[in-house]
């Protein structure tokens, strides 16, 4: 029975989801550790309020970086050699696999993200701006494009030693597109200005990373077997 | 000795390009350290077109696993890093008597090019992790064709940011430059890229001869040996 892109998607990314429900580490070890990240940034400092405010939305896109590559790369990491050469055995689109995985990190990384708000809104006094649907928006484009570029840098780094070391350099740099999109989008949001230029950067850098994973899926496969 | 004919073609280029780089008058506002400019923007230009290879050879190794794309990719991202470096660093030596720092975080184009010298620092890491050319050639590419998508985004910084760094000089409606700096500029532009072309075509045909020496060196492949009685090890 041949089963379609989606639907394998999906059922990639269904059991990426119960895995991290199962094991609870994005919510019990990462998020608590990214708060802990966040009050440590204004006792390090010793800030001022007005200073605090400024540094807000930095300090939270920085973190949603740092945490969010932990919570994506850990994706790739849990899954063994045998588990892939079982999945690539059943025939699944290697392509459907990416979609899939970088579909499930996405979400629990905009989970993340936007619980994350809370504790920037109690430590920083930031305050958010109006139209929490653009806000929603913008985070939710951010998490599947370090989602994406999570996967490929996992996928890539696959099996080498330098492994923890290697994937967040590669990834890190890459993401300031994604970074810079959301942070301006969130300062025109602020500002009361349009934000499209912004959001459409990150739209092209997620379809970027969507059409770079698509196409190297197939060579991606062969290095994690 | 085609290769040898470019050599020499890029070396005359190059001493033409410094000597019409010192003739050339100096700028009413930045004095002699305009000179300065006669490498350091001939350098981004090679980066951004070194970068350009190295994705065009990833993606051609992507669709075709010829190991001469993977060859021209490899050598290209470590030109373009060469280049990248040195015009971050003319950039600084210039922008320090003319912006007053050495850098400045307001600057976009300065900022982005950092970023785009570390992520081909990390394509260049990633290369060395792996000894097996077809599996370093995998790894690679799939970065070698993302990590482009920092030249648009730094060459484009200077119109999506408010920024400290000057425009687009030669822009559709004309240079905004006198004609003596143009001709400088121009001619070292065509020397810079005569350069990369002769550096390129030397580093993938040593490519070529270090996989070929690595092949044999490999050791065969577990060999079956006769079981014997009283050899074994202690």
């Amino acid at each position: 029975m041949r089963v379609g892109f989606w639907r394998s998607a999906g059922l990639i990314a269904l059991r990426d989801l119960r895995v991290e429900i199962r094991s609870g580490e994005a919510l019990t070890v990462v998020f608590p550790f990214a708060v802990v990240a966040s009050w440590v940034a204004p006792l390090a400092t010793n800030a001022s309020p007005l200073l605090l405010r400024d540094l807000a939305a930095p300090v939270y896109w920085l973190i949603t970086l740092l945490f969010g590559m932990m919570v994506v790369l850990r994706q790739t990491a849990v899954e063994t050699r045998a588990q892939r050469r079982a999945l690539a055995l059943t025939g699944l689109d290697p392509a459907a696999r990416f979609a899939g995985r970088s579909g499930a990190s996405g979400l629990v990384l905009a989970a993340v993200a936007g619980t994350l708000v809370i504790p920037v809104i109690i430590f920083y006094d930031y305050r958010p701006p109006s139209g929490a649907w653009l806000m929603a928006l913008v985070i939710l484009l951010a998490a599947a494009g370090l989602a994406m570029l999570g996967t490929l840098a996992g996928d890539v780094t696959i099996g080498l030693r330098a492994r923890t070391s290697l994937a967040p350099l590669l990834m890190a740099p890459l993401a300031v597109p994604l970074l810079m999109g959301a942070a301006q989008s969130l300062e025109s949001l602020v500002a009361g200005k349009s934000i499209i230029t912004w959001v459409l950067v990150l739209v092209i850098a997620d379809l970027g990373l969507a059409a770079a994973g698509v196409m190297s899926a197939r060579a991606l496969e062969e290095i994690s077997l | 000795m085609k290769k040898r004919l470019l050599a020499v073609l890029s070396g005359v280029a190059l001493g033409v390009g410094l000597i019409l780089a010192f003739t050339s008058p100096p700028d009413l506002l930045q004095g002699d350290f305009v000179r300065i400019l006669y490498i350091h923007v001939p350098s981004a230009w090679l980066a951004f077109l070194a970068f350009g290879v190295t994705a065009a050879g990833s993606i051609g190794w992507l669709f075709t696993r010829r190991m001469s794309w993977d060859r021209a990719a490899e050598a290209s991202a470590e030109i373009g890093v060469l280049f990248t470096a040195i015009a971050l660093a003319t950039g600084m030596i210039w922008g320090k008597p003319v912006w007053g720092t050495y850098w400045d975080w307001g600057d976009a184009r300065l900022a982005t090019t950092a970023m785009m010298f570390f992520v081909y620092l990390g394509y260049l890491a990633l290369r060395r992790t792996t000894t097996d050319p077809r599996l370093r050639a995998r790894r690679s590419s799939v970065l070698g064709a993302v990590a482009v998508v920092q030249v648009p985004l730094v060459y484009f910084s200077v119109k999506l940011w408010r920024t400290l760094h000057q425009g687009l000089t030669i822009r559709p409606d004309g240079i905004q430059m006198d004609g003596a700096m143009v001709a400088a500029l121009m001619a070292n532009l065509a020397a810079f890229t005569l350069l990369y072309a002769t550096l390129l075509i030397y580093r993938t045909a040593l490519a070529r001869i270090e996989e070929a020496a690595a092949s044999e060196r490999a050791p065969a492949r577990s060999p079956v040996t006769v079981p014997r009685l009283g050899e074994a090890e202690a």
